[in-house]
């Protein structure tokens, strides 16, 4: 009986075998899955509950952080190299510099409330520590880190001047809650840059608390948080370009999660060496707030009737935009970088920070900026943009003296001013890459291509539309290779 | 502003001519809006009347061939140009028009009747005018001069007759008075004639509407003046027109930036041809449609760019469609990058069957000079079933594959060739239609406004007879009927159907001209109580469009007696179907068509019948119109409730639809044969339980073990059966995929090919196997006692076998095959097997050597065939497998095809050499 068994199992087998390995062979199933973006995705670990392990009481921020590094001995060190506490980068050779030069927040300028230097205890209400007022404030002391800014409920916690807790807060409560930090954590600094809501970046405001998909599919479908795509290691968080970070050399991309060549559509797989990802994915800024495009400081200090989107006394002028075509330009990921005390040419606007990348640069793509133009202070004798005491003593918003603010903060910034002052252009290009919209919402050719279309094909060195003068490639020769993995940063 | 210096215009120039990329330029320069931005190259030039002054200066209307005339040929532009000419140059006598209707006097809508338009232009030969010349202009606005707008039928310009003179009171020379119906003679000199007007398509902001009232009120000569009207260069006043001073120079011509002359783009066409919507910002959205949407309106289709997710339609399920309504405008492409003129050397191509077989490209071809001086405006076209004009230029418009290939982009459709040569590649790219279409238009009965019945498809009220921007929308999808294509094979197409009810007068038939028609009608604008008596149903002194309906025999009298009254000869109602072709609207792959169980199915897209009409006025049925090359069939189906279908005569055109078509008495005999072995099986399967019950065992001769089946021998068989059992399951599913719809149609025919080649292999290995081991003898039937052998065998079956007798011809290792096996095998192998691979090769082979196949009777015959020999498989294996139970025991003959070794009952005790070991191999 087992003689007859094993002989048709070994029969069976062979018959079946014949068969069916063509079929496997030969049988071609339409659908070959995709790569699927989510296996990128880190799932979150749930937050351990520490009501039981911080029960206070707590005198004030400094003591919540030594709790905090009783247990997590590392992260006080891992903290001094971040941006968060130094607010300073790492010294970085710019382009056309012969010495390296830091930036941040700390030492740098932008065009909008211009420098925190004489500043500090308004503009330090976001610096994740404790008590940095004036020019003396200690890095090196890991006690003054704030870790509730970031990981604690941010509903129960709020931070005033020179980054100390307000009065009202209950120090054990908040930090019982500390966890992963969540779309408030990071909103409640980042969604309020430049002053306000929505002021500053075009793709960041307070609309990103509760989207809905067509104001960003990663958050609006897909709830995501800022940290599932801002991942951190030893609070290294990845992500960040241009203004503060000119050369950021960094690894966060769309790339991450998907493919390069995940389009089916050939014509717009074509497109992927040249144009990024958010040219088209992102194709307005500002979806819901309204982010402002201009400010001009030379109007400030007048008694006008107010209005918080178009004039106050203590800053100017303002034009909000909602819904805003982006510009575009060449980026190969850096950024030139208007270091404090640069000469600058009043007739022509001063780019603050100007993306890097040429037509020919083949790592380079076409990118979406928001583009902020202001009118600021500079000294017409030595021709550099003045850092104006503003928020501090006897500053500017307090007495609306431009020569007193000036006069005032000579110490504290290192520039001389020379008693006599102007207004010149400005320019800072911000790049949009948050408030990706689902792809149904993208842009389509006619947006770029045709009579209609918004690109500037010669200012972004084409002779004309490449749709029919050629793109890049027939344009000088460069080769097509090489150019998918580039410039995504 | 740039500045460019000569060499560099030179160079741009000719570049830019050559990409037809005067408007990409054009665009490019960003001076603040007033203006309007220059063309770079079109040199400037004064703007001259007909006598070639400067406007500036006479005062005169402008004189689009004079103007233009300086530098381009304008005379060779309008007489080489089917729009201009719009049939004049072929006029006949009525009936002459190939595929016309009796009236028909042209190809062209100068003397082509259409139902939409409704307007007859009358041959001076009837006595009953309809339209004259002059009226025809003031009301085919969609003309754009030249042609019958300039000349007569004789070739003179209008007014003038062959020996030049003012001619008499005739159609070309006169207007019909609407109160007596007696022609009056026109002043052709008062009204000037319509020249055909450049500015119409060249200028980016021409002013239609004002060309369109212009010519109505029958100012013809200003006409073309019009179209400037409120652009940059013309208002108007009370005193007349006004040119803007600003935009000459002191020499009369026009300024650089005003010179803003153009390509045509998309928007020009739309002008006259259809709906055309190019911003993307602003949401499309339809209210009605004017005669300027007639494609849009007998079609459905419309050229835009915009996502169908973000147009304002109010589409019902709106937000999956988020692909644009035309792949092609998505593109950036322009009706004139198909639709080109036929001597631009760039897009120039001369047809295959004019071209020398060697070569692919002529590179000798008009240069860019000559071709501005002369540029032909006779445009590349198509061969659509509703356009019979110029079809001397049929397709000569590159058809879908000379730009675009299905190689690496349709490898996922099986039978990928075999598809593209039975569809057309906008049946499954055109999938569905979104604006809505005339369904019907029923000129039996009149609404107080002078208008018919019109009821559109693509709405998702049924039957609904008016739409506006708030009207449900749900789109259709056209019929797919056979028409030739252009390379002469036949394919299925889409295809909307105009179906047209109207009142007919005389011998030959004439249309009933529309003031007949409201005088029968309408007594002004109220309906006369005759009317209102026979037709208002609830009384309510209104006719609802649902009580204007001639659904009776009284009612037809009554609107019978009231036309005849008139004194028109024998009223009657006739209607006809005239199918639209549906070409552009095309979407990209991945919102195409592309479910096999689409078409594969019982509820076969390419089958369901197509709504026709909702009602039949007057009882009477439409007539489908002839066009060339079109397959009707005798599809018209009147339902129960009085609607009408055409049914796609897909079978009658020679397709046959694998998962869809099947010959009933194929599957019926097929069936029958299948189901009678079964039955059979049963009852003597049946006998055989209860005679073994009654009779005692008797005793058998000595069961020997015999190696019956060697290895070889036992591999092929049970390949074959596996195959041949799955070859089954696998057919059954392909041909009745409605029935399996849980396995994946395309998956089950690939692997159905897989077996077959498998079959097919195995069958030849076991074939040389069988020549080279000798074996082949089994299956040859000794022809002395044959007969005898073979009817004792029978026998056996029939009787001995209940009885218990032993078996009539005894199996052993020389002989396995009884007689009657012999001739069952003999003919499976010889006969079925063979004529199922080579009808299954030739199935497949539709895809390969489709010639071939067509040769062998094409899929209609092929396809049934199999599916017969699959039936006579599938009850010979049933047979055969129970026939392997009448052995020694009935699992002995199963066991011994498995294992080898058979028990054999031995009468003759001659022992056989080789085969009484007891031991298995």
């Amino acid at each position: 009986m087992t003689e007859f068994r094993s002989t048709w199992l070994l029969g069976a087998s062979v018959t079946i075998a014949i068969i069916f390995l063509p079929i496997l062979l030969f049988v071609r199933l339409d659908s070959t899955a995709a790569a699927d973006p989510w296996d990128n995705v880190v799932p979150t670990v749930a937050p351990t509950d520490h009501s039981a392990l911080l029960t206070g009481p707590f005198a004030d921020g400094p003591a919540v952080t030594e709790a905090c590094l009783e247990c997590h001995t590392d992260a006080g060190e891992q903290m001094k190299h971040n941006v968060h506490w130094t607010w300073e980068s790492e010294p970085l050779l710019l382009p056309g510099r012969e010495e390296t030069v830091t930036v941040g927040k700390k030492n740098q300028i932008n065009n909008f409330c211009i420098g925190i230097q004489g500043n500090w205890a308004s503009c330090t209400r976001c610096h994740a520590g404790y008590g940095w007022e004036d020019a003396s404030f200690d890095f090196s002391d890991e006690t003054h880190i704030d870790c509730l800014a970031c990981h604690a409920d941010a509903n129960l916690y709020a931070k005033g001047t020179a980054g100390e807790p307000v009065e009202e807060v209950d120090l054990v409560a908040v930090a019982q809650s500390v966890g992963r930090p969540d779309r408030q954590n990071c909103g409640s600094c980042h969604f309020n840059g430049g002053g306000g809501n929505a002021v500053k970046h075009g793709d960041l405001d307070e609309s990103l608390y509760f989207p809905d998909e067509t104001v960003d599919v990663h958050m609006g479908r897909h709830d995501f948080q800022c940290v599932d795509c801002h991942t951190t290691q030893d609070h290294q968080i990845s992500g960040h370009m241009i203004s503060v970070s000119p050369l950021a050399n960094d690894t966060l991309s769309c790339q991450n999660c998907h493919e390069s060549d995940l389009h089916e559509d050939e014509r717009i797989t074509s497109h992927v060496a040249t144009v990024a990802c958010q040219t088209c994915h992102i194709p307005e800024g500002a979806a819901r707030d309204a982010t402002k495009v201009e400010w001009d400081w030379s109007t400030a200090g007048q008694d006008l009737p107010e209005d918080p989107h178009v004039y106050l006394k203590i800053k100017g002028n303002f034009v909000y935009e909602h819904n805003l075509v982006p510009t575009y330009a060449w980026f190969n990921g850096n950024a030139d970088r208007y270091i404090v005390g640069d000469e600058i040419n009043p007739e022509q606007p001063t780019n603050l920070t100007e993306p890097l990348g040429s037509i020919t640069d083949q790592n380079a793509q076409i990118w979406p900026f928001k583009v902020h133009s202001a009118l600021q202070p500079y000294d017409t004798v030595y021709n550099y943009l003045l850092i104006p005491r503003t928020a501090g003593d006897g500053g500017f918003w307090e007495e609306f003296d431009w020569e007193q603010a000036f006069l005032l903060n000579q110490n504290d910034t290192g520039l001389a001013y020379s008693g006599s002052h102007d207004f010149a252009p400005t320019e800072m290009y911000w790049t949009l890459t948050h408030m990706v919209r689902p792809k149904e919402m993208a842009l389509q050719c006619n947006d770029c291509h045709g009579e209609t279309g918004r690109m500037d094909w010669e200012a972004l060195g084409y002779y004309g539309d490449p749709l029919t003068w050629g793109g890049r490639v027939q344009q000088f020769g460069l080769s097509a290779a090489n150019q998918t993995e580039g410039g995504e940063e | 502003m740039k500045r460019f210096n000569p060499r560099w215009i030179r160079w741009v120039a000719g570049l830019a001519i050559f990409f037809g990329g005067w408007q990409i330029l054009a665009a490019k320069e960003d001076n603040p809006p007033p203006p309007v931005s220059g063309s770079p190259i079109h040199p400037t030039f004064p703007l001259l009347d007909e006598n070639g002054e400067n406007v500036l200066s006479s005062g005169q209307n402008v004189s689009a061939t004079k103007t233009c005339g300086s530098c381009h040929d304008s005379e060779f532009i309008s007489t080489h140009s089917f729009h201009a000419d719009a049939g004049l140059s072929q006029m006949g006598p009525p009936g002459s028009v190939a595929n016309g209707r009796d009236w028909d006097t042209s190809p062209g809508s100068f003397g082509r009747w259409n139902p939409l338009e409704y307007r007859y232009l009358s041959p001076n030969s009837d006595p009953i005018i309809d339209l004259t010349t002059a009226e025809w202009i003031q009301t085919f606005a969609r003309h754009p001069g030249g042609g019958p707008a300039e000349f007569n039928r004789e070739a003179q310009l209008l007014g003038l007759n062959s020996s030049g003179q003012p001619n008499q009171t005739n159609v070309e020379n006169s207007i019909v008075n609407p109160d007596t119906g007696q022609l009056e003679l026109w002043d052709w000199n008062a009204s000037g004639t319509v020249e055909m007007n450049c500015f119409l398509c060249h200028v980016p902001d021409a002013n239609n509407e004002a060309r369109v009232t212009a010519l109505a009120s029958g100012d013809f000569d200003g006409a073309t003046t019009a179209t400037l009207l409120d652009t940059a260069l013309l208002s108007n006043s009370e005193s007349g027109w006004v040119w803007n001073q600003e935009a000459f120079d002191d020499n009369g011509h026009l300024l650089q930036e005003f010179v803003t002359l153009q390509d045509p783009t998309s928007a020009s066409c739309g002008h006259c041809h259809g709906t055309v919507h190019a911003d993307l910002a602003t949401p499309l959205t339809l209210n009605s449609y004017t005669a300027a949407d007639y494609s849009t309106q007998t079609t459905g289709q419309l050229v835009s760019p915009q996502r169908i997710s973000e147009s304002g339609l109010n589409l019902s399920g709106k937000g999956d469609l988020a692909r644009s309504f035309d792949v092609h405008a998505e593109r950036v492409l322009s009706c004139t990058d198909c639709h080109y003129s036929l001597n631009n050397p760039v897009y120039f191509q001369e047809a295959d069957q004019q071209r020398p077989d060697h070569l692919i490209f002529d590179p000798r071809r008009i240069d860019l000079g000559e071709y501005l001086y002369r540029p032909l405006h006779q445009f590349a076209k198509g061969s659509s079933a509703q356009s019979i004009l110029a079809s001397g230029l049929n397709n000569t418009q590159r058809q879908c594959e000379s730009c675009h290939t299905t190689k690496n982009t349709h490898e996922w459709l099986p039978f990928k060739d075999q598809h593209t040569t039975s569809l057309s590649c906008e049946s499954c790219h055109v999938p569905e239609l979104f604006a809505p279409a005339v369904e019907t238009v029923d000129w039996t009965v009149l609404q107080t406004n002078g208008e018919p019945l019109i009821s559109y498809r693509g709405l998702a009220e049924d039957g609904a007879t008016q739409f506006s921007a708030a009207a449900l929308l749900n789109g259709y999808e056209p019929i797919l009927l056979p028409r030739e294509a252009a390379d002469g094979h036949t394919e299925l197409a889409p295809f909307n159907l105009l179906t047209a009810w109207y009142w007919v007068y005389g011998d030959p038939a004439r249309p009933v001209p529309l003031r007949y028609l409201e005088a029968a009608w309408l007594d002004g604008s109220t309906y006369p109580a005759e009317i209102l008596t026979a037709f208002d149903t609830d009384q309510n002194g209104r006719l609802s469009s649902a009580e204007l309906i001639l659904d009776s025999d009284n009612k037809v009298d009554l609107l019978t007696r009231r036309l005849a009254a008139q004194g028109l000869e024998n009223p009657r109602i006739t209607g006809d179907i005239q199918p639209f072709s549906v070409s552009h609207n095309v979407t990209s792959g991945e919102w195409a068509t592309r479910d096999c169980q689409t078409c594969h199915a019982d509820e076969s897209r390419l089958t369901q019948p197509f709504p026709v009409a909702g009602y039949t006025p007057g009882g009477v049925l439409p007539v489908p119109r002839p066009v060339d090359g079109l397959i009707w069939g005798d599809g018209l189906i009147t339902t129960d409730d009085g609607s009408l279908f055409w049914s796609p005569p897909t079978a009658a055109a020679g397709f046959y639809i694998i998962g869809h078509d099947a010959v009933g008495f194929i599957d019926s005999l097929g069936a029958f044969a299948f189901l009678g072995v079964i039955a059979g099986i049963f009852v003597h399967g049946g006998l055989r339980v209860l005679s073994s019950r009654q009779q005692v065992k008797k005793q058998r001769g000595t069961v020997r073990h015999v190696y019956m089946y060697d290895v070889y021998a036992r591999l092929w068989h049970w390949l074959q059966s596996t195959a041949i059992l799955l070859l089954l399951l696998t057919g059954l599913i392909i041909h009745r995929p409605t029935l399996f719809a849980a396995f994946s149609f395309p998956l089950v025919v690939q692997v159905h090919n897989v077996l077959a080649a498998i079959l097919v292999i195995n069958a030849a290995m076991a074939f040389f196997y069988h020549l080279a081991s000798g074996e082949i003898q089994q299956y040859l039937p000794q022809p002395r006692g044959f007969f005898n052998q073979a009817a004792e065998q029978a026998i056996y079956y029939l009787r001995g076998i209940f009885r218990g007798d032993p078996h009539p011809v005894e199996k052993t290792r020389a002989r396995k095959l009884n007689p009657l096996q012999q001739i069952t095998y003999l003919a499976i192998l010889n006969v079925l097997l063979p004529l199922q691979i080579i009808t299954g090769a030739l199935m497949w082979g539709v895809q390969q050597w489709s010639d071939l196949a067509i040769r062998f009777g094409g899929l209609p015959f092929l396809a049934p065939f199999h599916t017969l020999i699959a039936w006579l498989f599938a009850s010979f294996t049933v047979l055969h497998v129970y026939l392997t139970t009448t052995g020694h025991t009935p699992t002995a003959a199963m066991r011994a095809m498995m294992i080898g070794w058979d028990q054999v009952e031995v009468r003759h005790l001659e022992p056989e050499a080789d085969a009484t070991s007891p031991v298995g191999d």
